[in-house]
């Protein structure tokens, strides 16, 4: 009996590995002290694709070489391990001098003291050279983001644009859209249908019109309706809102009724995302990201704006990443030196730009590389469009987490599948995601004691 | 007699600090961080800041969450593969254990998922399992069946990923079970054929008691393991798949802690998953134990 309980609990132990939190290996080693030589040493922790690892690897060589009395030592993870690690090293009071942050984090980094005011260590920054937007939201006042000292700058800022198959518009004899004048969304519709095709004869489809990803490309259609998630205070889920039910519904008949997309099995994102890159679909989404990846398609795409709602304007997300200083760096100078070398400095983002990894910050080189039409996409002009004039932040980084915004995403399949009506999902969703959002506020006011 | 003694105190002395190594280790990077885990899960603490004592809160909060309740079904259900991974394991250790040509060969390609990287596994099969042209519907086509997407049905991503763990993990039973067919004794099977007892009656009054400690040993380990599956989750299903169908119970507690900002609501759950592991673990010895007496 007694052996029997002893030995279920050593079982339980050594092999309920879980319970150690599976984060315990604490690989990142914070800051660190002058070296010899009075060499300064600093940690930089990011993320990135392969091409985007690359680049940033090389610009910080290139720091180096331009401060040689600095050291910086660099930790790289995958998009998805990123968080993990980072929060992970935040618990272990092991923090990188310098390190990527999500806007939505803000916030709780600064209200838990992570993040440094950089505001005296980047005076010399020309901020009328660089998106206001993508400052803005690294801006911090205790109470307001938008406004009061600044915690990080932007690594970059990521319009989410509309790109479409030039070729594909070509080959069906189609008037190629205006990059000036949004579709609406029933000329939306139409121009899609028209792109539909079973191109070699066997009775199975093979061109389709566009495969949206909902997490992705929602916010274009409910912002064009005049509808959000939140409201102005960003304590309210707005979702039950008519236009909000409008632009949902629009978007699922899309698929259910309309028929312009693969059908509901095949519209995971992998799938759409190699569809357009095959040439299969009219129409799809680009990020700047995507712009070196996108340089071998084997046919020509152009940027146009977003079809629109009943506001007759065109939306879509600006999203960002900041890059910030860890408030327990020994060298916060040389840490917030790297920060701006990476993001506000002529050496350090020409390079980033020529790895075509991302759009420049300083607004004097984005013009000038906007204007080459020669390069692919030849409309990059309205990347900049959307940064400076129609480009939203997502929702989920309005508020201290994002839990209520998730939960969105997680019950929606449904409503794509034609099983649920968009008005009865937003009326039965919002009480729901009403209540985590309560919490998030309830939790944010309590991380500012 | 004195040199002797010092000898042995000796070889005390390093036989401690061979012992040391190990429980150094279990203290700092299990038992540790597991009491620190156990009081975060009484706290109200975001994982950066201040912990706040809250009592019982986050356990209230945990059993009326829906989430939860899905996270642990969808964790029992995909336990469903550990019988029939078991059970196979089991008949391909007997199959291997003949003196055939190529049992080496089959032991080996078994054995290779086994030891490859859990990761890298889970990203083969996600493209397996690729509706559009993932080699699992390809070969379905060769017989004219047109493949669901696996991954994005709510339907079938529960058992898609069954089957990936019976692929990744059979190896390492049949490996256990086959040592254990090589230790049972050939004269009991010699004995039953003189005695006329046909193939079931020695697999069911032989084989299958002989190797008893093998299975209890693989059942208990793989219901550990199986609670806690994470990698594969989150690596083929990012978003914890349609309507949280392939969520488990340590994705969901990776989520609150990692993105929700919710360290001791996570605690919470590991908390209660780390009982439930127990209960059921305790469970299965005591059944053992009675089971054992009954035979003698």
């Amino acid at each position: 009996m007694k052996k029997s309980l002893l030995a279920a609990m050593a079982a339980t132990i050594v092999l309920g590995g879980v319970i150690a939190g599976c984060s315990s290996n604490s690989q990142t080693e914070g800051s660190t002290e002058a070296g010899q030589g009075g060499t300064k040493q600093l940690s930089f922790m990011f993320r990135g694709g392969p091409e985007e690892q690359k680049a940033y690897e090389a610009t910080v060589k290139k720091f180096e070489a331009d401060h040689p009395d600095v050291k910086v030592k660099i930790i790289t993870t995958t998009g998805d391990q990123y968080a993990t690690k980072l929060k992970a090293a935040i618990t272990g009071k092991s923090v990188p001098d310098v390190f990527y942050f999500d806007p939505g984090d803000l916030r709780a980094y600064v209200n838990a003291g992570v993040l440094k005011d950089i505001t005296e260590y980047v005076k010399d920054v020309d901020f009328d050279n660089i998106w206001k937007r993508g400052v803005d939201i690294y801006r911090y006042d205790g109470n307001n983001v938008g406004q009061g000292s600044i915690y990080g700058l932007p690594k970059d800022v990521g319009p989410f644009a509309l790109g479409y198959n030039k070729d594909m518009f070509t080959a069906a004899g189609i008037p190629l859209p205006d990059k000036e004048k949004p579709y609406t969304w029933d000329e939306f519709i139409k121009v899609n249908q028209q792109l539909v095709k079973d191109t070699n004869g066997d009775g199975k489809i093979d061109q389709y019109g566009t495969g949206f990803n909902v997490n992705w490309a929602l916010q274009a259609f409910v912002w064009s309706n005049g509808a959000d998630w939140l409201d102005a205070t960003n304590t309210k889920v707005t979702i039950d809102d008519p236009k909000f039910a409008e632009a949902l519904q629009y978007f699922a008949d899309m698929q259910n009724v309309h028929k312009i997309t693969p059908s509901i099995e095949d519209a995971a994102t992998l799938d759409t995302y190699q569809r357009w890159m095959k040439g299969e679909l009219a129409f799809f989404p680009v990020g700047p990201w995507d712009l070196a990846t996108y340089e071998t398609l084997p046919f020509d795409y152009d940027l146009i704006p977003y079809p629109a709602g009943s506001t007759g304007k065109s939306a879509t997300f600006l999203g960002s990443l900041g890059i910030g200083v860890s408030s327990g760096s020994k060298n916060p100078e040389e840490a917030a030196q790297l920060v701006t070398y990476l993001t506000a400095s002529p050496e350090g983002m020409q390079q980033l730009v020529d790895a075509k990894v991302q759009i420049p910050n300083l607004i004097d080189m984005a013009e000038k590389w906007a204007a080459d039409t020669t390069t692919k996409p030849a409309n990059k002009a309205e990347f900049l469009r959307i940064v400076e004039d129609y480009g939203k932040p997502m929702p989920n980084t309005l508020t201290y987490n994002s839990e209520w915004y998730q939960l969105f995403f997680t019950d929606i399949q449904p409503v794509l599948d034609g099983k649920v009506t968009a008005a009865d999902y937003v009326k039965a969703e919002q009480p729901k995601m009403q209540k985590l959002l309560d919490k998030a506020v309830e939790q944010e006011a309590k991380s500012k004691k | 007699m004195k040199v002797r003694s010092n000898l042995y105190r000796k070889e005390g002395y390093y036989g401690y600090l061979f012992v040391l190594a190990p429980v150094v280790g279990y203290l700092l990077f299990t038992l540790y961080p597991l009491l620190y885990s156990l009081y975060g899960s009484f706290t109200d603490w975001d994982g950066l800041g201040q912990m706040t004592f809250i009592g019982l809160d986050n356990f209230k909060d945990i059993l009326a969450d829906e989430l939860f309740y899905k996270a642990s079904f969808n964790t029992i259900f995909m336990m469903i593969g550990i019988p029939i991974e078991i059970t196979l394991a089991l008949l391909l250790a007997m199959g291997l254990n003949r003196k055939m040509f190529g049992t080496t060969t089959f032991r080996v390609i078994y054995y290779v998922p086994v030891i490859s990287s859990l990761a890298a596994v889970s990203i083969l099969w996600q493209w397996a399992y690729n509706g559009d042209y993932g080699l699992v519907n390809q070969f379905l086509a060769l017989f004219g069946f047109e493949g669901p997407n696996w991954l994005a049905d709510k339907y079938t991503v529960k058992p898609a990923l069954i089957l990936m763990m019976i692929w990744k993990n059979i190896g390492y039973s049949m490996l256990l079970y086959l040592a254990a067919l090589q230790s049972v004794p050939k004269d009991y099977y010699e004995a039953a054929q003189l005695d006329g007892a046909n193939s079931w009656n020695i697999f069911w009054n032989i084989t299958f008691p002989m190797v008893k400690p093998v299975t209890f040993f693989i059942v208990v380990t793989k219901i550990i393991g199986g609670a806690q599956i994470f990698t594969e989750v989150n690596i083929m299903t990012p978003t914890g798949g349609p309507e949280y169908s392939s969520a488990t119970v340590v994705f969901y507690v990776w989520k609150k802690a990692f993105e929700n900002l919710q360290m001791g609501y996570a605690s919470g759950m590991a908390m209660l998953l780390g009982l439930f592991i127990f209960v059921i673990t305790l469970v299965q010895f005591r059944m053992n134990e009675r089971a054992s007496k009954d035979m003698e």
